[in-house]
């Protein structure tokens, strides 16, 4: 009986150790995952529709159908990375992940100085090289420092009505995915 | 020697069997580490930002969400009314109250797998913008499969229902005053038999 309890013991701290184990492997394994589907979608750099657009198109699941939005994964060691042209809307926001799908920085319209997306994100040591001697290119962009590597950015859009569904598509659509 | 070897499995079974199940229910439970509850609604205010823990990490593979980041919004998701018994497509509610500061906010009527549902090609969805209110600010939606006068949510079909709630661009969301807001109650109405 005393061997019996032993064992559901040590049992007990197996399935502890497993669960951490399972736990923190999962991000790392999942082939369901944001990176994943978005890899079998389309190709660095492209702008794909997430959701919200043509429901055979839909790639991730969203929490909100009054929303449409765009990704686009990227590689900083091909260089910067530079985002823009979607403006005019209702309200957008922008979401930069990293390959595990943790969010490292948001923001939304009312960050900017224009109203439109403009966007670039960079490592630390890519931002040295451009604060060194800023291109005209870049006047009015946002920069975000990640030392993240790959990475995909989401650009949402809000769908007030259906009404709007076409315009918000297309101004989402228009969007520019770049490494320079 | 035979003893020895069937401790041994059960050592090994406790050990496989219980990690995965234990990990599994604790990313199923909409209540769990990383949750914040108001009133009966839950959201995870660290699964948008850099500092989300393992358990907001591994919902978001599993899932192959992108959650909402810091300045862009924040879900909170309703599964049970405010009596505790847990949300049906068969029955009418009524959401009711004041929300917490935010640009906009939308209401979404979902399974219990948080997929959204629909009528006709339509989503089950409602945003602030388009939601009558009264003269206190406050509002009133009503959700189920029988028309509300006001503001409805039509719903169709069986089986359980869950109510998100996204608060978009709020101070919610920066740690200001987390806790200290009051959301909307969902109240039932009736259901069918």
């Amino acid at each position: 009986m005393l061997r019996f309890l032993y064992a559901v013991l040590l049992g007990t701290v197996g399935a502890g150790i497993v669960h951490i184990a399972v736990l923190l492997l999962l991000p790392v394994v999942s082939e369901r995952d944001a990176w994943s589907r978005l890899s079998q979608a389309g190709d660095l750099y492209t702008v794909t529709p997430l959701y919200g657009a043509a429901a055979d198109r839909r790639i991730l699941r969203s929490a909100d159908p009054l929303f449409q939005a765009v990704a686009c994964r990227f590689d900083l060691a091909n260089g910067l990375t530079h985002i823009r042209g979607v403006g005019r809307l209702p309200y957008w926001s922008v979401s930069i992940y990293d390959r595990t799908g943790r969010n490292v920085y948001s923001f939304n319209d009312r960050s900017t100085t224009k109203g439109a997306l403009d966007l670039v994100v960079l490592t630390p040591a890519q931002m040295i090289e451009v604060r060194k001697d800023l291109p005209e290119a870049y006047a009015e962009s946002v920069f975000v420092e990640a030392d993240i590597g790959e990475g995909i950015v989401v650009v949402r859009g809000f769908v007030p009505d259906a009404s709007w569904a076409p315009a918000i598509s297309r101004e989402l659509a228009g969007a520019v995915c770049t490494a320079e | 020697m035979i003893q020895r070897i069937a401790l041994s499995l059960i050592v090994i079974a406790i050990a496989i069997g219980g990690g995965t199940a234990s990990v599994w229910y604790a990313l199923r439970a909409q209540e769990g580490i990383g949750a914040l509850t108001v009133g009966g609604w839950t959201a995870f205010p660290a699964i948008g930002t850099p500092e989300a823990d393992p358990y907001a990490m591994a919902r978001i593979a599993r899932d192959g969400t992108l959650p909402l980041g810091r300045a862009e919004g924040l879900a909170f998701i309703a599964e049970r009314d405010s009596a505790g018994n847990r949300l049906r497509r068969e029955c009418d509610y009524r959401v009711e109250g004041l929300t917490p500061t935010a640009r906009f906010w939308t209401l979404v009527a979902t399974d219990e797998t948080l997929a959204a549902l629909g009528h006709g090609g339509r989503a089950s969805a409602v945003q602030s913008r388009q939601v009558l209110r009264r003269a206190d600010n406050s509002f009133a939606v009503g959700v189920g499969p029988h028309p509300a006068p006001g503001n409805w949510l039509r719903i169709d079909g069986t089986g359980p229902l869950a109510l998100v709630l996204t608060l978009y661009d709020t101070p919610v969301t920066g740690g200001a005053g987390l806790g200290a807001f009051e959301l909307p109650q969902v109240l039932k109405s009736g259901c069918d038999a």
